[in-house]
């Protein structure tokens, strides 16, 4: 599998009042295209940290990030948003959807920072929507939605940019058992079906089974690295 | 505009917070307007003579002071004049107080080549002219009294001791004026015993080009006399006569300067709220590759038109107000013609908006410039 996302000695630091709280202490890990990773581990293991540092909301204290063969841990903070609306969708825990724009306005807005004519704009929201779903509730705001169609709403717009990295941070942690089966079976069919890279932080065992490849973080450190069926190697190790 | 629709929601995403902060606008904006173009109407009051190369020759002690009329026979020997016409402040009020107007004695067989934009019909004017007691009277002074050609009013002096008694004998037109009374300079001398003393003398100059030149002429005539002289162009005696009542014109300004820093603050504490309420959303634009510069620019845009819209709202409700209340009745004749002038307006725009930028660029700076994972981290 083509190496899409390399990250090598990754180091995070953050700075609390007078305090460095070091949350990532060397991590190096690759990540293959059309990946469907999990990161798992418990509150404060950094998984969080990692996912943002890929998708380039964050940067390292220390280490590289290579997505591409562009080390984007190097780039400007301008270069780096217009990587991002590129590159990556986002699938957050709260969905974040903008309250006072409908869903096709919502999905539509990764593509306003394209040069789409209002009518390829509208093809390629269309077709996110049925992707997810959702193609009868276009026109519904946020709050006239469910907490899963929210999400799928949240996933259409992540995707519709057709971006190289999907990265979804807790996107079943706030559904009930029936809705987040239901945004993991859409997830695994995004990458099964359009192969699409996806990179998903949870604390849920049976969200992380329907990743491929599940890496396990703890205190910083990568410490193991599994299958959707169980442990298969330990192929980075920490360098504290 | 592709980002129109989510500025546009932006503005008006709490209802109630949108209305009031365009209320509030409107309110001052409103406020200063009125200011700005009460100071506007002096000005065009004070330009009321405009081309008509008219000197206004008072006393060189103070416009309080009389000249001896004795000095019109010599002001008139001064080559390049066309006529001299006497005229006297009398600062009457009828039946109350509170219906002051601006009442003049006037030689009338000069009113009407001195003050040749004042007009009046033919007939209506012999009638004036063969009345000792007739008066020329404005239109909006005749609306705000009820009175009519041929009415018999009584005027109660504040100054002179003497109530004049006066016959409407017509009705003058001016561009400006509309709100003022003349009697006669006669009527006046004779009730006040014909004691040989007059408030002032309008000029009227032939050439434009020696308005200087004449103004000159009189003063120096009268320097070493007992009655000196000083003379204005009609303008610089307009602005003189309103800088009687103290600097207005700072008065004015100091008000609406101390009105729009306060309006600043104030729509600083809305749109400080408002950037707080969206950190997440923000947060989240800037995540999907929205950049700094562009969602400040989104920010900035959405409090500077709803400051805008205030703005608007407040000078177009004044043009409104200003159209059906009569303010020349309301203010007793201090206001004549008043309306919201197009330079007040055009200002009070450009101030509500310079108001959304100021107020809204500290929260819309902090927004953009907050760290995405800050953003989606804060619970708000």
């Amino acid at each position: 599998m083509e190496v899409l996302v390399r990250i090598e000695n990754v180091k995070k630091i953050y700075r609390r009042d007078e305090f460095d709280v070091p949350v990532l202490n060397g991590v190096s890990v690759e990540v293959g295209r059309g990946d469907f990773l999990a990161l798992m581990g418990p509150s404060g293991s950094g998984k969080t940290t990692l996912l943002n540092l890929i998708a380039g909301i964050d940067r390292p204290t220390g280490g590289r990030i290579i997505v591409e063969e562009k080390e984007i841990s190097r780039f400007s903070e301008t270069a780096l948003a217009s990587w991002r609306a590129r590159h990556v969708g986002f699938i957050f825990q709260l969905y974040n959807l903008i309250p006072v724009l409908n869903a096709f306005e919502n999905v539509e807005l990764p593509l306003l920072l394209t040069r789409l004519s209002k009518k390829e704009r509208r093809e390629h929201v269309t077709t996110a929507l049925n992707i997810v779903g959702l193609s009868d509730r276009m026109f519904h705001y946020p709050r006239q939605l469910s907490g899963g169609q929210e999400q799928r709403v949240a996933i259409a717009r992540a995707i519709v940019t057709d971006p190289t990295i999907i990265v979804a941070d807790e996107p079943t942690g706030d559904l009930d058992a029936r809705n987040a089966e239901d945004v993991l079976n859409l997830l695994a069919r995004l990458n099964d079906e359009f192969q699409k890279t996806i990179i998903m932080v949870t604390h849920d065992p049976k969200a992380a089974n329907h990743a491929r490849r599940t890496l396990h973080l703890e205190k910083g450190l990568l410490v193991e690295m599994l299958t959707g069926s169980g442990i298969a190697t330990v192929s980075a190790r920490a360098e504290a | 505009m592709k980002f129109s629709k989510l500025i546009y929601r932006n503005i008006f995403r709490n209802r109630l917070r949108a209305i009031l902060t365009v209320l509030l606008m409107a309110a001052i904006f409103f406020f200063i307007a009125t200011l700005l173009s009460i100071l506007e109407n002096f000005t065009l009051f004070s330009e009321a003579g405009k081309g008509q190369n008219r000197l206004a020759t008072q006393s060189a002690i103070s416009l309080a002071n009389v000249l001896p009329v004795a000095h019109e026979q010599k002001i008139r020997q001064i080559p390049g004049i066309a006529d001299v016409c006497q005229m006297q402040w009398f600062g009457a009020y009828y039946k109350e107080p509170k219906n002051f107007f601006a009442n003049f004695a006037i030689d009338h067989h000069h009113m009407r080549t001195v003050f040749d934009d004042y007009a009046v019909p033919d007939k209506e004017f012999e009638a004036y002219a063969n009345d000792r007691q007739g008066a020329i009277v404005g239109p909006e002074l005749m609306k705000r009294f009820g009175w009519k050609v041929g009415d018999h009013i009584t005027l109660k002096s504040t100054i002179f001791p003497f109530n004049p008694e006066l016959n409407i004998r017509g009705v003058y037109q001016h561009p400006i004026d509309s709100s003022s009374l003349f009697f006669r300079m006669d009527y006046f001398q004779q009730a006040m015993g014909d004691n040989g003393l007059v408030g002032m003398f309008w000029i009227k100059v032939k050439d434009a080009k020696n308005m200087t030149a004449v103004s000159k002429q009189i003063d120096d005539m009268f320097r070493n006399s007992t009655d000196p002289t000083e003379t204005f162009t009609e303008k610089e005696f307009q602005l003189n006569f309103l800088s009687m009542m103290g600097d207005i014109k700072l008065l004015f300004h100091s008000i609406s300067l101390c009105s729009i820093f306060m309006v600043i603050l104030l729509a600083a504490i809305t749109m400080s709220m408002s950037a707080r309420e969206r950190v997440t959303e923000i947060a989240v634009l800037k995540a999907i590759g929205f950049p700094r510069g562009l969602v400040l620019s989104l920010m900035l845009i959405e409090f500077a038109l709803l400051t805008l819209i205030g703005g608007a709202v407040g000078v177009i409700g004044g043009t409104f107000v200003y159209r059906f209340v009569n303010m020349t009745q309301v203010t007793q004749g201090f206001l004549v013609n008043f309306g919201l002038y197009p330079n007040p307006i055009i200002a009070c725009l450009i101030a509500s908006l310079g108001v959304g930028l100021l107020a809204g660029g500290w929260p819309a700076m902090r927004s953009a410039n907050m760290s995405v994972v800050d953003g989606l981290r804060r619970v708000v």
